[in-house]
């Protein structure tokens, strides 16, 4: 099994029996809390690496290359973030997806911009986004949202 | 067939998974039909892969928990309010990044605060620094590595304070001026 996983369930057992010391009401509630939010992203997770693994499977790292590998340029960024800002679903569900595009060859801008336009971009909570904080607002913040997506991905190329 | 309920019900989100997982299965279904070996070698990676980042997945979770119920992020939104200019953008920033929970409460929460006269440039670094997902990390650097990881949310940081200036300066002007308010049938 894998250690880190053990490491991480560790602090977060000793994070909550320092709280529980403090307070075990709040405990009790934030147990429950990250209980609810798990129990509400597991059918998500189990189609997501359910899609990885035909992913792995099925789909030819060529295929991966040909769009969204190094050698693709601009062409890699575009289909990163245009991916990133259809895809719509918990952060927790887009790292086993980008992991298996790496994997499969896309280059790290094109997977770092598939990343963070899928946090930052929502095409399909636009609708909302508009109704909260006005059309042009929506609109706008997306839309910048979508360059900074692409230019993160470049940053990344440069850095890592 | 199933297809046609589902879409009656395409509004409510928390249906929305299961379709997910039901369309999984079919494709998983024709592929079985194809070629069964690899159909099962597929099914073999994915529990593979969820069975070794199963613990960190409720590590994470179980963390979440504690900053949602933590931090108090009415607190959060009166500290936002009283501050302006760089300064007043590198606390949002930093707000953003613990800040924890869901489209709906996140969007509602900033717009209180909007209504509050806090600006358009905090609002959007705020929203845009929440996209760090700190409480996430653990998961990301399993999948990607540190590296990417720590260089993902530095990067974020900036933009989010970058488009929080643009932001600020783009909605000066009068926004009906531009574009017609938010139509409420879209929604």
């Amino acid at each position: 099994m894998d250690p880190t996983g053990i490491v991480y369930l560790a602090v977060l057992g000793i994070a909550y029996a320092v709280y529980w010391r403090k307070s075990p009401a709040k405990s009790r509630k934030a147990l429950g809390a990250g209980a609810i939010s798990f129990a509400g992203i597991l059918p998500t997770l189990i189609a997501v690496f359910g899609l990885v693994g035909l992913f792995d499977v099925f789909v030819p790292p060529a295929l991966i290359e040909r769009w969204m590998g190094s050698s693709s340029g601009v062409l890699s960024l575009v289909v990163g973030t245009g991916l990133g800002s259809i895809a719509a679903g918990p952060p927790a569900a887009a790292y086993p997806i980008a992991a298996t595009l790496l994997k499969g060859g896309a280059s790290t801008p094109a997977v770092a911009a598939f990343i963070v336009s899928w946090v930052l971009v929502g095409f399909v909570s636009l609708p909302m986004e508009s109704k909260v904080f006005g059309v042009r607002f929506a609109v706008l913040r997306n839309g910048l949202s979508m360059l900074a997506a692409a230019l993160i991905g470049l940053a990344m190329g440069v850095v890592l | 067939m199933t297809a046609a309920t589902a879409h009656k019900r395409s509004r409510t989100d928390a249906l929305k998974p299961y379709r997910l997982v039901l369309a999984v299965a079919a494709l998983y279904g024709v592929a079985a039909i194809n070629s069964p070996e690899r159909a099962w070698g597929a099914a073999l990676v994915a529990a593979k892969t969820f069975a070794s980042v199963a613990p960190i997945i409720i590590a994470v979770f179980a963390g979440l928990g504690l900053v949602q119920v933590f931090v108090d992020k009415q607190a959060l939104a009166r500290h936002l309010g009283d501050r302006a200019g760089l300064p007043a953008l590198l606390i949002a920033a930093a707000a953003g990044t613990i800040l924890v929970g869901p489209v709906f409460v996140v969007f509602p929460l900033l717009k209180t605060m909007r209504d509050h006269g806090v600006s358009w440039a905090i609002i959007t670094t705020a929203l845009t620094a929440w996209a760090v997902k700190l409480p996430m990390v653990p998961l990301e650097v399993t999948f990607l590595g540190w590296r990417f990881s720590i260089a993902r949310m530095a990067l974020t940081l900036i933009a989010s304070v970058a488009m929080g200036s643009l932001m600020g300066r783009l909605m000066r002007e009068k926004p009906e001026a531009i574009m017609p308010a938010a139509d409420s049938d879209t929604a």
